[in-house]
Order: structure tokens, then sequence, then C-alpha cells
């Protein structure tokens, strides 16, 4: 490296205004979730409120936001667990397969993640609606394992493609069942693309609002993305409590990314980049 | 697997391509069956009327508006959200100090759920509240506050920010993984030739990834005409539409005023948009995929 010292300087200024840039909202959020109700707003705004407190925190962890969480869990967790089953088992099948209608089937999964999901919509919900499935949990759980699914095969396709298929020879020539193979040797393998998968699906479903919002249509079945939405028209004016409801729905998937967070990046910049 | 596991292959696919199949491709059809039929709140029951929504959502004052803002919405998330992608990769790619530690910080805003940013942009935008208007009033810049996303002048440039504000750090992780792979060589021989960082960035580095740049670009176009969240919670299209875009029109008309027909016909128009970008994608992953072996 043999940047003169202005340069340095003048990018590492660079460096400290896009953090700023990234954190600034974050870091307001923070504060406004941690100001006690009675501190008024001033213009220009205070940073970070005189006399912090988690008040906000107790009062937005109310019991519809209880409910919102749990449905978020069960739709994600579900979504996530059939998603990376199924995903993995057809990237299996498209790795290993060297069928010209096996590559024609691939490609109509590819073209599938491209597919707006307001375009797809309204029929869905007719289905839905047909199947007496709104406002259920397994109306979520399908469409979102539906759109998930094509990414998932696309990045476990990926995985599965730069795996040695020598072991899975040698196996054979031992005279295991493919099956048999697929359980022993290719899961175990696979686990790093698994990891990569199921962190995209939560990373999709915990935010999904579209669906959400035209399928569930009770308190009860509502889930944290609409839930949230409900709760700009009834507590518009309490931001405190806004900001900590909004932290409590952030926290688990940048949680979840950061512990992760190689995993992911891997699966999804190996196929982006290779093409 | 050999010609004899074929079971095993079709064992495996069934799952996925039904479940593509019935929830994604027959609902892609079945929107183009319901364009051509009308359904209003009045009359539930669906009648055929063949083009005639087609007609009349060509007709309205709104279709014009929507494609508009919709050119405009897709062309300036897609170009700033790559610009300042790209940039970001080269700069977070010089080995300064503290490097490790923003690189993963910047992905934030990509992992922080599509409502939480719209609400958390709102409360930023807030006329009376909001950090925005306390920023540029102490700065000087502004006497009065700004009323960023009630006024129809404003709206769309405060709603393509927080986009480009998500969104760049995803253009960000795929250019900083293709820089990485750059011949290093390369860069070596053109610092020894005299070349500066700028010659350097142009006559090696954009050559050497602008596969990934062309590609990329393609595919942020794709995902920023279907974006339906920030936008809906930001603005609901408003004001006077003056940030209604496919997505939030196609919601509003079909779960709002339970107008399927007309939702489907919009959905028609999008689809074959997409039609459009996607034959772009594929002939420029043709175009790089030929171009590979030769490079």
């Amino acid at each position: 490296m043999n940047a003169s010292k202005s340069t340095r300087v003048i990018q590492i200024a660079l460096q400290i205004a896009l953090a700023a840039f990234v954190l600034l909202p974050f870091f307001w959020m923070i504060s406004v979730s941690l100001k006690p109700a009675t501190e008024p707003f001033a213009i220009p705004a205070r940073l970070w409120p005189q006399d912090p407190t988690l008040e906000n925190y107790v009062t937005a962890f109310r019991p519809e936001f209880r409910t919102y969480f749990v449905n978020s869990m069960i739709v994600s967790g579900a979504s996530v667990v059939i998603t990376v089953v199924l995903g993995l088992l057809a990237a299996y099948s498209f790795s290993r397969a060297q069928l010209l209608i096996i590559t024609v089937l691939m490609g109509g999964v590819v073209l599938a993640q491209m597919f707006p999901h307001s375009a797809i919509i309204i029929p869905f919900y007719k289905m839905m609606r047909a199947a007496d499935l709104l406002n259920t949990y397994a109306s979520l759980i399908i469409a979102y394992v539906s759109v998930t699914l094509p990414v998932a095969v696309w990045m476990l396709r990926g995985f599965l493609l730069k795996l040695p298929v020598s072991l899975e020879e040698a196996a054979a020539i031992d005279g295991a069942s493919p099956l048999r193979i697929f359980c022993e040797i290719v899961v175990p393998l696979a686990r790093p693309g698994v990891i990569a998968t199921a962190v995209y699906v939560l990373i999709v479903t915990w935010q999904e609002f579209l669906f959400a919002l035209s399928f569930t249509s009770t308190k009860e079945m509502r889930t944290l993305p609409v839930g949230l939405n409900d709760f700009i028209g009834q507590y518009g004016i309490r931001y405190g409590e806004l900001m900590a409801s909004s932290v409590m729905v952030s926290m688990p998937v940048i949680a979840v990314f950061f512990f992760l967070q190689r995993y992911f990046v891997a699966g999804l910049t190996a196929g982006a980049v290779k093409g | 697997m050999t010609r004899k596991d074929n079971w095993l292959i079709w064992a495996f696919l069934a799952p996925t391509l039904t479940l593509l199949g019935v929830f994604l491709y027959y609902p892609m059809i079945g929107t183009v069956i319901e364009s051509f039929y009308d359904t209003s709140f009045i009359s539930p029951e669906p009648r055929f009327v063949g083009w005639a929504v087609y007609e009349k959502v060509l007709n309205s004052r709104q279709f014009s508006e929507i494609v508009w803002n919709s050119v405009i919405w897709t062309l300036g998330v897609v170009v700033l959200q790559n610009l300042l992608g790209f940039f970001t990769a080269v700069l977070l790619n010089q080995g300064l100090p503290g490097q490790g530690v923003i690189r993963a910080l910047v992905l934030l805003p990509f992992v922080l759920p599509g409502v939480v940013t719209a609400i958390l942009w709102r409360f930023m935008y807030d006329p009376q509240l909001g950090l925005v208007n306390s920023i540029f009033i102490r700065l000087g810049l502004f006497e009065d506050s700004a009323a960023w996303l009630a006024s129809s002048d404003t709206a769309m440039a405060a709603v393509i920010f927080v986009a480009v504000w998500k969104g760049f750090p995803f253009s960000m992780l795929i250019y900083l993984a293709a820089l990485q792979n750059v011949d290093k060589s390369q860069m070596e021989a053109a610092t020894l030739d005299g070349a500066g960082a700028l010659r350097r960035l142009i006559d090696v580095v954009l050559p050497a990834i602008r596969d990934v740049i062309l590609v990329n670009f393609v595919l942020t176009l794709i995902l920023t005409f279907n974006y339906f969240d920030i936008v809906w919670v930001l603005t609901r299209g408003g004001p006077q539409n003056a940030t209604h875009i496919f997505p939030t029109k196609i919601f509003e008309t079909g779960f709002g005023q339970f107008r399927f027909g007309e939702a489907a016909t919009y959905g028609v128009f999008s689809i074959l948009v997409l039609a459009v970008l996607v034959a772009i994608y594929v002939i420029v992953q043709r175009a790089t995929a030929n171009r590979r072996p030769v490079a």
C-alpha cells in the first residue's frame, strides 16, 4: 500500500462518514426507545435522552405484541424447516442428474424467483379462500415456502455442485443405496449451505409483509410486520413505544445474522459472483 | 446417481416442482385470466368482460402516473444503490484500520426488516420530531421544517433515499466479493507501470468485474420494480399518487377496494415489464458467460 498520507486521511474520513450514514438511524431508534414518555421532544433534537429508561419496552411488550411475536416465530420457523428440507432434496437432484429436462426445469426455478409477489397474490388469495385457509398459519407457511424455495434451491444447488462427487461414487461402489448416500454423506457435508439457506429464509420470512397483510384479518393471526404497521395508527404519536417495538422485532434477525454471517455471505456471493 | 436411480431424482424433485407449479406458475396464469373479469365490491361475482378492464385502466390518468413513478423509482433506486454499493466496496477494500468492523456494521440496514425500516424513516422524516429536519436546521440549511413525505414534490425522493439506504449493503456485498477476485498480479503490474489509484480502477478493476456489475444491475432492477413494503408503510402511494408504483397500486385496488379484475390488469402489465427485464437478464448472462473463457 503506497497511498499518500492525504489520501489515507480522506479514505478514513469517508469511512467514518459511511458509518455515520448507516448507523445514525439505528442510534436514533435506540435513543428514542430509551426516552422517558415525560421527556419532551426538542427541535433541534437531543441525541441521547437525559434519563434513559426501559419503560417503553415494558409498555410495548403488551399481550398483542407477544401474540404477534409467537405467530412470527411459528410461521418463520416452519417455513425455514420446510423450505430447507424440500430445497435440499430438489437441489440434490438438480446438482447430480444430467438430463436435459432437469436443466430446463432448473431454468424454471430460476425464473420463478423473479416473479413479482404482487402479480400472483390475487389468484393465490382466491386459492386460499377456496381452501378455507385464509387467516391461518398454513396459508402463510404455504406462501412463504413457495416464494423462498426458488432461491433456496439455487443457493443449495450451487453449494452441492462444489462438493466432490468421489465420496458418493465410492459409497455407491461399496453398495450403499442412493438414499443412504444422500442421508449419510451429502446431508452432513451440506451443513454450511443449509445454514446459509436457513438464514436467508429467516430474513425474508421474518419481514414478509404483503402476504401477511393480505391473508390475515384478525389480531390473533397477525405477524410482527403487520402488527407493527397497525401500531402506527394506534400509537402514532407514542414514538418511544413504536421504536421499542421496532428494536424488539429486529433483534432476533440481527442476532442470527451476525452469528451466522460468514455462512450467509459465502453462500450468497458464491452464486452471484460466479454466475 | 445412475440411470436406475431415476425414481429418486423425481421423488426428490416432486414436492418442490409441485409447490412452484401450483403456487407460483399457476397464479401467474391466473392473474392473466382474472384481468378479463370484472369484480367490484357491489357485484362480487366475477363477470367476463373481455378487454374492458384494460381499456378502463389504459385510459385512466392514474395509469400513466404509475408507469412514470415506476420508472423514476426503479431507475433512481437501482442507479444510486449500485453506485453507492460499488464505491463503498472499493472504500472497504483498501485495508483501512477498522475495516472489518465497518464491513459488518454496514450490513445492518440489509437485515433490518422492511416495515421497521419504513417506520424508523417515517419518524426520521417527521416534520416536528424527526432527525432529518433537525440536522438540516442545525446545519443552517433550512429555517423551517419540511414535510418530506407529505409533499408530492419530495415524497418520491424521500422514499428512494430510504430504499437506497436499505439496499446498498447488498450491492456492496456482491461488489466486495468481486473485487476480492480481481487478479492481484495485474494490479501490481499496473502499479509498476505508474498507474494511479483511479487509473487502476478504470483500466484493471472495472473490466475485470464488468460482468458482475451488469448482472447485479439487472437483478436489482427486477427486485426494485417488485418492491412493496417500504413504499406502502412510508406513504401508501401518496400524496396524490406521487409514490404509487405497480405493487402498491395492485394491493390497494385488490385488497383495499376488492376490484380484483383491475388489480390483476395492473398485475399483467407488471408481468410484461418483468418479462422484458428477464429477457435482458438472460441476454446479459449469456453474453457474460460466453466472454468468460476468453478473458
